[in-house]
């Protein structure tokens, strides 16, 4: 199964993809992505399953080349608080 | 307190210590290092590469601190035969076999964390300093261990081998912690460990007792009563076998010993 490693350089910073790994159970997977990834100094580090990751929209997804889903809705006029 | 100020009988207790804790050490990064190629997985070759990375860095600091004791490292390194090296007797031999690997990494790799943390309020202070830094670095050895551990102890032929790896191999872990000797009890009354033989391997088969009872033989496992017929408190071993010759030369680097830097 496939597993992807995020990981932040200082706290409150926001978490980056910085990877992924193949690891039979959940873990495996944290000791390898420490095994794999710990060369640098990180905050904190994550490992979540692939097909745990629930996709909100892709662009490959979308016939509108290079525009999301998410700035149609708000260029539509969705109102912000005030 | 320092090396000067330490009573002679105790100073050797902890020379002896350190250098135990250096070969074995040594012995096991040269045992996972045998893994980097030919691991289950790409992933598992990485973690045997970082675990023997680990393990040689703790021996580095572990014979450095035996120029407290006037013996030099380069020579500890470098110049001696098989059989003076302390390396615990488990890692004599190359496992052949992968639930072999996973044996050691789970009952001699925790045995070493269980000795360490003996020596967490140590009185020998140059070792109490590096002692949790290693042992940080040793939580993910033992993650990676019980992972694999568990993982073989599910499968029907990985569970046998797993269960005779661990068979053959625990009565001699158990008798590496030692006897509770006048010697180890001097080294225990000069707080230079919290703990000796019988409490060591008590603590030592909690923890690895849960993962024991995933192949079932938890229960007569823990009940092995460790024997000392021959057994050097010295060296903690109690054959006259050696680790294997090919190891040793690798070790000593004798192939290139005209790069080494003086």
């Amino acid at each position: 199964m496939i597993y992807e490693v995020f990981a932040r350089k200082r706290r409150g910073q926001p978490l980056h993809h910085i990877g992924n790994l193949n690891a039979p159970d959940r873990e495996l997977a944290r000791v390898y992505a420490f095994n794999t990834y710990d060369e640098e100094r990180w905050f904190d580090m994550w490992v979540v399953a692939r097909d745990d990751l629930i996709e909100v929209f892709s662009q490959t997804e979308t016939d509108g080349a290079g525009e999301a889903p998410g700035v149609r809705a708000s260029a539509a006029g969705r109102e912000r608080p005030k | 307190m320092t090396v000067d100020t330490i009573a002679t009988g105790v100073r050797t207790g902890i020379a002896d210590l350190v250098l135990v804790l250096a070969d074995s050490k040594r012995l096991l990064g040269m045992r996972y290092a045998g893994w980097i190629l030919g691991a289950p997985e790409l992933e598992a070759g990485i973690a045997c590469a970082s675990m023997a990375q680990d393990e040689w860095g703790h021996a580095r600091l572990l014979y450095a601190l035996m120029r407290d004791f006037d013996h030099d490292p380069e020579q500890l390194e470098h110049e001696r035969s098989p059989s003076e090296y302390r390396s615990i007797e488990v890692l004599d031999a190359a496992p052949e076999a992968w639930t072999r690997l996973i044996s050691i990494n789970v009952l001699v790799d925790n045995a070493l964390t269980l000795q360490f943390e003996a020596l967490r309020q140590s009185s020998y202070a140059p070792l109490r300093q590096r002692v949790e830094k290693l042992l940080d670095e040793e939580r993910f050895h033992h993650a990676h261990g019980a992972a694999w551990f568990r993982r073989l102890a599910m499968s029907g032929p990985a569970r046998a081998d797993l269960r005779a790896a661990a068979e053959s191999m625990l009565p001699a872990v158990l008798r590496w912690f030692g006897p509770d000797s006048p010697s180890a009890r001097a080294l225990q009354e000069a707080s230079v460990v919290d703990a000796i033989g019988s409490t060591l391997r008590t603590r030592y088969l909690e923890r690895v007792a849960p993962l024991l009872a995933e192949l079932g033989v938890g229960d007569v496992l823990a009940s092995i009563e460790p024997t000392f017929d021959g057994f050097d408190e010295a060296t903690r071993r109690s054959t006259t076998a050696a680790p294997d010759a090919e190891t040793i030369t690798s070790v000593r680097g004798d192939l290139n010993r005209e790069f080494l830097l003086e």
